[in-house]
């Protein structure tokens, strides 16, 4: 019985009507192929977002806090002595805060800026050094906050937006260091905290998070990641002195990165052109060889070393520890196969 | 997880990365488009379209005051996006130095550099004068280099006359180092500046 039946359905579908014997026009060619694109798309969609929400540990969540938190402390402790210098306005410092300000935000005037928070403590009778020593103050309480694990999201948002109405406030000082500081500030915002290691969770009882959902806000790191080291070393390759070590060379006695004497750095020019493509490809190939499992301990490593390089022989040590705890975060602490089943 | 979430999550995913490889692409077409690369120079000009393409997708194209302009702008430095990473690339440059000359009424002349009080600080003040060196606008150059002179002034106020020296340091090749040359020191621009002490109240 259910065989007869089966066979009525098969005969139904097969059944060629009169009107269906029309020659296909090709809108519904176009059609046809469409449908046929969708389903390989259809098919191709759950495994990238398989991709894209693996289960992770939260792990990697916990050393980033970590790891900004100290990286704000080692910010604010740099720019102690000058805070004032610095970031003051009406010509009374180094560069006046208007300035910088006025240049930021000619495209954003949406950006939080040092001004803002002059103006808003103004309605409350303080003067400006006050909201400035304010604003130091607040910055180092939430990296503290980060560290502990306390209060972790409205340290991270506290975090985040101080720091990015200094960079805003200094945009004519801020270098590299200061936009990855923003890009690590700005994901630690929006991952999904508290982190099983976080005060939070220990003491006030806070639910842990959903582990697609790390998964999720580690991925995006890792992309970004690959993003940025592809195209640094893509930027690097363009030019004729990372070829020849010329570019070594010029980092290493150019000021103020000349910390060692341009004598002891000549001695070692036999090595700058191997130096400088080693750069370039470890850069490039960033992205190939981060998700095997079987390269990526080489390639993790070698870029640490890369930093820690750039760390101590060119004085840039919050570069060398933000680039260290963002790879860490990212691939570091990462035991997740998935990844690299998909791009091997 | 519920599918719902995961849907933003992915529009949120692909927005921002959209506009990270949109910039990315703008400033390596930018390095490209400017001559400064490997590549010939008849191509220079399709890099330019190129570019101008990645920046309109960027909405680099809308006026000033757009909004949706203004919100990409504000997200993409929010999200530490807004540039490309092109750290020391194609090429590590030269770099900036500013020289400020004190003139005193007795016809004593003393030498400055922007400085401040420690090491760690030196960096963005470094940043601060390769910035100053890139701004291509006259008047404003002139105003930061200004700010600057204003501050060495502030510990100097003796001196009757400050003239500020930008210009910038070219390096000798390791061969022409181990042969004894040395750093030379290019002229770009030079500003005289007076200071009085009513300039304390209002030095703008």
């Amino acid at each position: 019985m259910r065989m007869t039946l089966g066979l009525i359905r098969l005969t139904n579908q097969i059944r060629v009507r009169p009107r269906d014997l029309k020659p296909i026009s090709s809108y519904e060619l176009s059609n046809h192929t469409d449908t046929a694109t969708r389903e390989v798309v259809f098919l191709k969609v759950p495994r990238f977002v398989r991709f894209l929400f693996p289960r992770a540990s939260d792990r990697w969540l916990t050393f980033l806090r970590i790891g900004l938190g100290v990286q704000i402390i080692a910010y604010c402790s740099t720019l102690l002595p000058n805070w004032r210098l610095l970031l003051v306005s009406n010509g009374n410092g180094l560069l006046s805060r208007d300035v910088n300000e006025a240049i930021s935000t000619i495209e954003s005037p949406f950006l939080p800026t040092l001004s803002s928070f002059v103006q808003l403590g103004n309605h409350f009778g303080l003067d400006e050094a006050s909201v400035l020593v304010a604003v130091l103050f607040c910055l180092l309480i939430s990296a503290a906050c980060l560290i502990a694990g306390f209060l972790c999201r409205p340290a991270a948002i506290t975090a985040w937006l101080l720091h990015l109405a200094c960079v805003t406030s200094t945009e004519l000082m801020s270098y590299g260091v200061d936009i990855f500081t923003t890009i690590g500030l700005f994901y630690l915002m929006l991952s999904p905290l508290p982190d099983r290691a976080s005060l939070d969770v220990k003491i006030r009882k806070a639910h842990a998070s959903d582990p697609r959902r790390l998964g999720f806000f580690q991925r995006v790191l890792q992309l970004h990641l690959c993003f940025i080291y592809f195209f640094s070393g893509v930027d690097k390759a363009l030019g004729t002195g990372w070829w020849n070590g010329a570019s070594i060379w010029r980092a290493l006695t150019r000021p103020p990165f000349d910390i060692f004497p341009a004598v002891s750095v000549a001695h070692w020019s036999g090595f700058f052109t191997v130096a400088g493509i080693s750069v370039f490809l470890l850069e490039m190939a960033y992205p190939i060889f981060i998700w095997p499992i079987k390269t990526r301990r080489v390639w993790f490593l070698s870029v640490i070393s890369m930093h820690l390089g750039i760390a101590l022989l060119m004085g840039m040590y919050l570069f060398g520890l933000i680039m260290i705890v963002l790879n860490t975060a990212a691939f570091g602490l990462s035991s997740n196969r998935s990844a690299s089943r998909v791009f091997a | 997880m519920r599918h719902f979430h995961r849907r933003i999550y992915l529009v949120w995913f692909i927005a921002q990365f959209f506009l990270i490889f949109v910039v990315c692409c703008r400033d390596t077409l930018a390095l490209l488009a400017k001559g400064y690369t490997i590549s010939p120079a008849p191509l220079n000009r399709w890099w330019a379209k190129a570019e101008t393409l990645m920046a309109t997708l960027s909405g680099g194209h809308l006026r000033i005051g757009n909004p949706v302009r203004q919100a990409v702008s504000a997200y993409t430095q929010a999200a530490g996006i807004k540039f490309g990473y092109g750290f020391f690339a194609p090429n590590v440059p030269d770099s900036y130095k500013l020289v400020f000359e004190l003139h005193y009424a007795n016809g004593r002349v003393e030498y400055e550099l922007p400085r401040v009080s420690t090491s760690a600080a030196g960096l963005p003040v470094a940043t601060l004068i390769d910035s100053i060196g890139h701004i291509e606008y006259g008047p404003l150059r002139e105003l930061t280099v200004k700010m600057l002179a204003y501050a060495v002034w502030r510990e100097h106020p003796d001196a009757e006359m400050i003239r500020a020296v930008l210009g910038f340091v070219t390096l000798p090749s390791p061969e022409d180092f181990k042969r004894g040359v040395s750093e030379s020191y290019q002229f770009l621009y030079a500003y005289d500046f007076r200071f009085d002490s009513a300039d304390q109240s209002n030095p703008r």
